[in-house]
């Protein structure tokens, strides 16, 4: 499927649509990440309102320009793990890890127990925080913090 | 366990109060822009509303165009969802994971409204931080790790020295025998050079110094060995009474504690904390007493040999405590750094040796040798890190300590020389220097010590506070007739998602009830609670009318028995295992239990016959041979209520055939639930029940539900067609006997 030819869109505002070509459509889409971790941005699976895949798209950006919008602001409403952008403070105490930090969705406190499960590196400098309520936080380059930030991340993990 | 609110309400915002004519009042977490903020979700009788932060609405819908409404799962949070009547499908709220159950309720809520029935949900104020300290707590309304009273931990753990108060007791005035000891040889020593080495005469109290110092010696010594034999006896007495505590504790947890965690993290509160509560009770304590009164002690008779010199050898003292605590913490984290790497390093290792094979069949050993070599790097340079560290604050301190000698050498030596201070007090200072600075450097690790020894406490104590499954209640005693009564039951591993969403049914005494779906469907749930390994989160389970939640559990439990896809045998004989459901049968009633489950004539084939030893986890037999002992355990502990797991999948046909005939026989006027892949095990069921998505979609014998063209018979259809296409002709398999489509 060329992915010119899809055309997604918002309609009504809650509800994500595609149409591909003059052939088809369908009224409940769910865009889907393959790989979020390991290949963020890339591999965009659409599929329809029965879990069935309608097509895997290697970059979203080849989609036409108003389509990837609406793709983002989508994505937007579904994911909603967070990036974060620096910690303010992060402290062990009694076998708990107490965060501060703010992400791209603002700041936020949380808790994670058990580091040696829920801090995981997914690549050298690639870290996943999961705290004690199953929410994700994500590090996509430690090096590239601040250094406070870097120094809280060495110090506890 | 209620689950109907307090006037069928409820607000989950903190600090707010419901207002007048709301139902339902919860704060979600991620606002309209998908920042994290606040949003409120409102439901009164007659519609849902979310309120932004500024109490503007920015979604309403009456209740009367909603069909359903749910939490649809997102990765990171939630999101609620309604279905209108007229098929749209509307989000109302995202929510993060931290308020998803709450928000699943809700959704229940909102549909038990649109259905017209009385709202009936549980939407208690959680705590999610400690009131005390406002930390965020790990678990919601669960105990604050900072907060936590040490003193009681401490008394409690205490408590632990209750039995042997009187070896805790000598072990006690042994250390202050031992302090006392320590500090008589310098004493003497001093002694012995003012009162004879410098007069060069009075050669008598040579020998009665020398006869004081040899009797000290002798005491010393029986001290020691005293004190000694009382560790190792407390040691051993204590470490094994605080195993056997943690581990009855663990033995009566509920399932969902299981489910949680892994058996490794389960099996290291008995092992590992246990150890640093024991080490702690029996090393630490007395090191730090009698070290602690060793200091004490040797400052006082410091002061009273000659306060100047006392004051101006102990003045690095504080220096070397500063340095130890300042170092310690940053060194005690780079140590759990080692930890952590070393526990990386043994997962690696495990991992590629347990799968040496599929190593060697891909040829990945260079590439898992890198992999090794990586994790073998880390390890290597965090130990160096650590290592260059300590060193560094050891040289710190130990200069600091030597600091000390020098300054007795300096200031003391001044003194002699000017006759202000004799040889012998000289020496006395001199000798209990060394005695108080190699304690000293140990100071700050006991902080550290005492801080283990605490969470391993705390561990330990939430285990055993945990939430017990009710065993010891006075729940009435039901000899069981066998009618099982699901009534409105829903049920959710994870709250925010039920997997059961209203099941009701009853089955007659004597009954065999198959339970047919696809995988997810809601099958092994429904077991789990008739098990009654979890309680239900809404609706009531019934056996011969009870309330199970009224029914003593162990009793219960004797008078149900289960037949899983993989059973679990223990490490011992078939004798043995068979006789677990019934301790104290006769070999008699063991030999007959065989013969029923079809296993004696196997048995016998065995050179051991019945005391063939099974090995680990039933292990040394077949899949068929452990199927069939567990059938004859199933069968010697006569339950009357039985549930086969999937008891004949993974067998041959001329085995299965034999475990067919086996639990005809076991099934025989018991009331009996099973899930089968191959429908053949449920040809002879009284009643199936089809379940889809959590809901019974179906429930009617095997020849009314394929009369019915309903779910089962295109299930049935779906099956065939498979069969086909794996080449199955009609006579090999009769009509269903294949594996689900998954």
């Amino acid at each position: 499927m060329n992915p010119q030819t899809l055309c997604l869109f918002h309609a009504p505002e809650d509800r994500f649509r595609l149409t591909v070509g003059e052939e088809k459509s369908y009224v409940t889409v769910k865009p889907v990440w393959s790989a979020p971790l390991s290949h963020p941005g890339r591999y965009l699976s659409l599929v329809d309102g029965k879990g069935e895949e309608i097509v895997m798209l290697a970059d979203p950006k080849e989609l036409p320009a108003e389509s990837h919008r609406s793709l983002e602001l989508e994505l937007k409403r579904r994911y909603l793990t967070s990036t974060i952008l620096s910690i303010d403070h992060a402290k062990v105490e009694f076998g708990a890890t107490y965060w501060t930090v703010r992400t791209d969705r603002g700041s936020r406190d949380f808790v994670t127990q058990s580091l040696q499960e829920n801090a995981q590196w997914l690549g050298e400098n690639h870290l996943l925080l999961v705290d004690v309520d199953g929410n994700r936080f994500e590090i996509p380059d430690v090096t590239a913090l601040d250094e406070t930030s870097r120094h809280f991340v060495e110090t506890i993990l | 366990m209620g689950q109907v609110l307090s006037e069928n309400t409820s607000s989950a915002e903190p600090g707010r109060a419901l207002e007048s004519g709301e139902l339902i009042r919860l704060e979600a977490d991620i606002a309209a822009d998908g920042r994290y903020g606040k949003r409120i979700l409102v439901v009164d009788a007659d519609r849902v509303r979310v309120l932004d932060a500024d109490d503007v609405v920015s979604f309403e819908i009456p209740i009367a165009d909603i069909k359903t409404a749910r939490n649809e799962q997102l990765p990171g949070g939630g999101r609620l969802e309604v279905t209108t009547t007229s098929g749209a499908i509307l989000p109302v709220v995202s929510y993060s994971h931290t308020v998803a159950a709450k928000f699943s309720e809700a959704a229940r809520g909102i549909e038990q409204l649109a259905k017209g029935e009385p709202l009936s949900i549980n939407l208690k104020q959680q705590q999610i931080r400690c009131p005390k300290c406002s930390r965020l707590l790990p678990e919601a309304d669960g105990i604050c790790p900072a907060c936590v009273n040490r003193g009681k931990t401490l008394l409690r753990i205490a408590g632990f020295l209750k039995p042997y108060k009187k070896q805790a007791l000598l072990l006690a005035t042994c250390s202050l025998a031992t302090t006392i000891i320590n500090l008589a040889p310098p004493y003497i020593q001093g002694e012995l050079i003012d009162g004879v080495l410098r007069t060069g005469r009075n050669v008598e109290r040579l020998w009665s110094l020398m006869g004081v110092w040899l009797g000290v010696l002798v005491a010393a010594v029986v001290v020691q060995i005293l004190q000694g034999r009382l560790i190792a006896f407390l040691a051993g007495n204590i470490a094994a009474d605080l195993r056997s505590a943690v581990y009855r504790a663990i033995e009566f947890l509920q399932i969902a504690y299981f489910d949680k965690k892994q058996v490794g993290a389960i099996a290291s509160r008995v092992t590992s904390d246990t150890d640093r509560v024991w080490g702690f009770l029996v090393d630490g304590l007395p090191y730090l007493a009698t070290n602690g009164l060793l200091v004490i002690g040797i400052a006082t008779v410091l002061f009273f040999v000659n306060p100047v010199l006392a004051a101006a050898v102990l003045a690095p003292i504080p220096i070397v405590l500063l340095i130890s605590v300042l170092f310690w913490k940053p060194l005690s984290q780079m140590f759990h750094k080692v930890g952590q790497k070393w526990a990386r390093f043994h997962m690696h290792l495990n991992e590629s040796l347990s799968g040496i094979r599929v190593v060697k069949v891909f040829a990945k050993e260079d590439h898992e040798y890198a992999k090794f070599g990586k994790r073998n790097r880390e390890l290597r340079d965090s130990g160096v890190s650590v290592d260059a560290r300590w060193y560094s604050m050891f040289g710190a301190m130990s200069f600091f300590t030597s600091l000390g000698t020098l300054i007795n050498w300096t200031v003391g030596g001044y003194m002699v020389y000017r006759g202000t201070l004799s040889l012998g007090d000289f020496w006395k200072v001199n000798a209990y220097l060394m005695l108080v600075y190699g304690p000293l450097q140990w100071f700050a690790q006991l902080n550290h010590w005492f801080s283990r020894a605490m969470a391993g406490a705390e561990r330990i104590f939430e285990v055993v506070d945990s939430e017990k499954e009710n065993y010891k209640d006075e729940g009435q005693r039901l000899d069981i007739v066998g009618e099982v009564e699901f009534d409105g039951v829903r049920f959710g591993y994870d709250k925010s998602n039920p997997v059961l969403k209203g099941i009701t049914f009853t089955a007659q005494p004597g009954e065999m009830i198959g339970l047919v779906g696809k995988s997810g469907a809601g099958k092994s749930t429904t077991i789990n609670l008739i098990c009654r390994f979890y309680e239900p989160d809404a609706g009531t389970i019934r056996i011969d009318g009870v309330d199970t939640r009224d029914i003593a559990l162990q009793d219960m439990r004797h008078q149900v028995g289960v037949v899983l896809q993989e059973p679990f045998l223990f490490n011992g004989t078939i004798a043995e295992n068979i006789a677990y459901g019934k301790p104290g049968a006769s070999f008699e009633e063991v030999i007959e239990a065989a013969r029923a489950a079809n296993a004696h004539h196997f048995v016998l084939g065995k050179p051991d016959g019945y005391d063939t030893m099974v090995g680990e986890r039933g292990a040394k037999l077949s899949g068929g041979e452990r199927q069939r002992i567990s059938i004859a355990r199933a069968i010697l502990h006569n339950p009357r209520i039985l549930i086969l797991d999937e008891a004949t999948s993974s067998v041959d046909v001329e085995t299965e055939k034999q475990i067919q005939e086996a639990i005809g026989r076991l099934i025989e006027g018991r009331t009996t639930f099973a899930i089968a892949h191959r429908l053949s095990t449920l040809r002879n069921a009284s009643r199936l029940i089809v379940l889809e998505k959590g809901e019974i979609a179906e429930i009617g014998t095997h020849a009314e539900l394929m009369e019915k063209q309903g779910v089962f018979s295109n299930l049935v259809k779906t099956q065939s067609a498979i069969n086909e296409i794996v080449g199955y002709s009609e006579g090999d398999e009769p009509e269903g006997e294949v594996d689900w489509p998954e």
